[in-house]
C-alpha cells in the first residue's frame, strides 16, 4: 500500500504525464499564443508605436496544387506596414543560403528566408524578431535593407531611428514568413 | 518545450534564471520566459473555468504587470509562482467583470474541471478513462493535478502554494491529491497496463 506521506515516485510521474497528455490534447495552448504574449510585452516594454498592416500582396502566384507547387519558382510575398512616423515594406523569399546546403529534397525545416525591405527613414535600424532570436540591419541612403538567413515562421520588425533618439520605436504586428 | 520530469532543475528554476537575466538587461531572455511558463499558466487559467479569450487576456495582463514591475520583484527565482497567482486572480477578475483588482483572499476555489463536448470526442479510449478518474477527485485536487502536470517535480510545492493550497500539500511527498489519483487509477483494472 502506498501512502500520501511517501515521496513522489515514478508511478506518480507517469500518472501526471498521462494527465498532461490529456489536457494538452483536449485543451491545447493556442498555437500562436506565445507570439501574441511576446508582442504585447515588446510594445509595452519599448513604449512602441504599433504599425498597421496595410496590404499583403502575393507577388508571384503559387502553384494550384501540391504537384505544381514543387516546381513553381520561389513564392514571394510582400507586406506593407505604416505608422505615423514611418512606413515599412518587406518582401521575402527563400534565401540563397538554403540552396548551398540543400540536397534537392522538398523544402524542409532547414530552409532559410531572405527579407528585402524598404523603410521611409534612411539610416533606420530594423530589427527582425523571430523564433531564433533577433537580427538587425541598417537601412541605406535609399531606405533599403536586407535581412538574410531567417527561419520560417512568425516574425515582427522593430524600427528605430538612431538619428532621432527621442522618437518612439515602431513595432509591426507579427506575420508569418 | 515539454517538461522533463527527470530534470534536476524545474521549470521554476529555468523561468527564474531567464527572468533574472532579463532584469539585468538581457532583453531576449523574456521571450524564453514566456515559452517556459505558458503551458503552466494556460492550464492554471483554464482550470478556473473561464473562456479561452478571458484566459488569454489574463495571461497578457500578468506578463505586462511582470514587465512593468520587473525591478520591484524581489525574488526573480519565484517568478513562476508569482505569475500563477496573478493569472488566477486576473482570470477571476475578468470573468466576473470586476474593474477593481481583487485580492488573493477573494479568489474563489476552482470549479470542477470541464472539457468542451468537442474536446471529449477527440479523446482516446484511455484518455476517456483517465478523464473519468480525474473527474472523481475534489475540485481542488483536479486543479492542482492539472497545473502541476505541466511542470516538473521540483515545482510542485511552490505551484500548490500559488494556487492557494496549504504548504506541504504536495512535494516532496505525494500528498493527498496525487495519492487519490493513484488509488483511483490503481483500482481500475482497465487502466493497469
Amino acid at each position: 500500500m502506498s501512502s500520501h506521506s511517501e515521496a513522489i515516485d515514478e508511478h506518480d510521474v507517469v500518472n501526471l504525464r498521462s494527465v498532461r497528455d490529456l489536457f494538452a490534447h483536449a485543451d491545447p495552448v493556442p498555437s500562436d499564443l506565445t507570439e501574441r504574449m511576446k508582442f504585447a510585452i515588446s510594445v509595452q516594454a519599448l513604449h512602441a508605436e504599433v504599425a498597421e498592416l496595410i496590404d499583403s500582396a502575393l507577388l508571384v502566384t503559387r502553384g494550384r496544387d501540391a504537384a505544381d507547387a514543387a516546381v513553381e519558382p520561389t513564392p514571394t510575398d510582400s507586406v506593407t506596414f505604416t505608422a505615423a512616423s514611418v512606413s515599412v515594406m518587406v518582401s521575402w523569399g527563400v534565401s540563397d543560403t538554403s540552396d548551398a546546403s540543400g540536397t534537392g529534397g522538398p523544402s524542409g525545416t532547414d530552409e532559410r528566408v531572405r527579407v528585402d525591405g524598404w523603410v521611409t527613414t534612411p539610416g533606420a535600424q530594423v530589427e527582425a524578431v523571430t523564433a531564433d532570436g533577433s537580427r538587425s540591419a541598417t537601412s541605406d541612403a535609399n531606405g533599403r535593407f536586407v535581412l538574410d538567413d531567417l527561419p520560417h515562421g512568425p516574425i515582427h520588425f522593430l524600427v528605430t531611428d538612431p538619428a532621432n533618439q527621442g522618437d518612439r520605436p515602431v513595432i509591426t504586428p507579427t506575420i508569418q514568413i | 518545450m515539454t517538461p522533463t520530469p527527470t530534470a534536476s532543475d524545474g521549470l521554476g528554476t529555468l523561468a527564474g534564471q531567464a527572468f533574472a537575466a532579463y532584469v539585468r538587461g538581457d532583453r531576449q531572455r523574456l521571450s524564453e520566459l514566456v515559452d517556459i511558463v505558458t503551458p503552466v499558466l494556460w492550464n492554471a487559467a483554464r482550470s478556473q473555468g473561464a473562456s479561452p479569450a478571458t484566459c488569454e487576456d489574463a495571461m497578457q495582463t500578468a506578463f505586462l504587470q511582470l514587465v512593468a514591475r520587473a525591478d520591484s520583484i524581489n525574488e526573480p527565482a519565484a517568478v513562476l509562482g508569482w505569475l500563477v497567482v496573478v493569472v488566477k486572480r486576473e482570470t477571476w477578475r475578468l470573468a466576473r467583470g470586476s474593474r477593481r483588482e481583487i485580492g488573493v483572499e477573494d479568489v474563489p476555489e476552482a470549479p470542477t474541471q470541464q472539457l468542451d463536448p468537442e474536446a471529449q470526442t477527440i479523446l482516446t479510449e484511455r484518455q476517456r478513462v483517465l478523464w473519468q478518474h480525474i473527474s472523481s477527485l475534489s475540485p481542488r485536487c483536479q486543479e492542482l493535478i492539472r497545473v502541476i502536470a505541466f511542470a516538473d517535480r521540483p515545482d510542485y510545492a511552490a505551484l500548490a502554494t500559488s494556487l492557494g493550497m496549504p504548504v506541504g500539500s504536495i512535494g516532496p511527498t505525494r500528498g493527498r491529491c496525487l495519492q487519490k489519483l493513484r488509488l483511483t487509477l490503481g483500482s481500475d483494472t482497465g487502466w493497469a497496463v
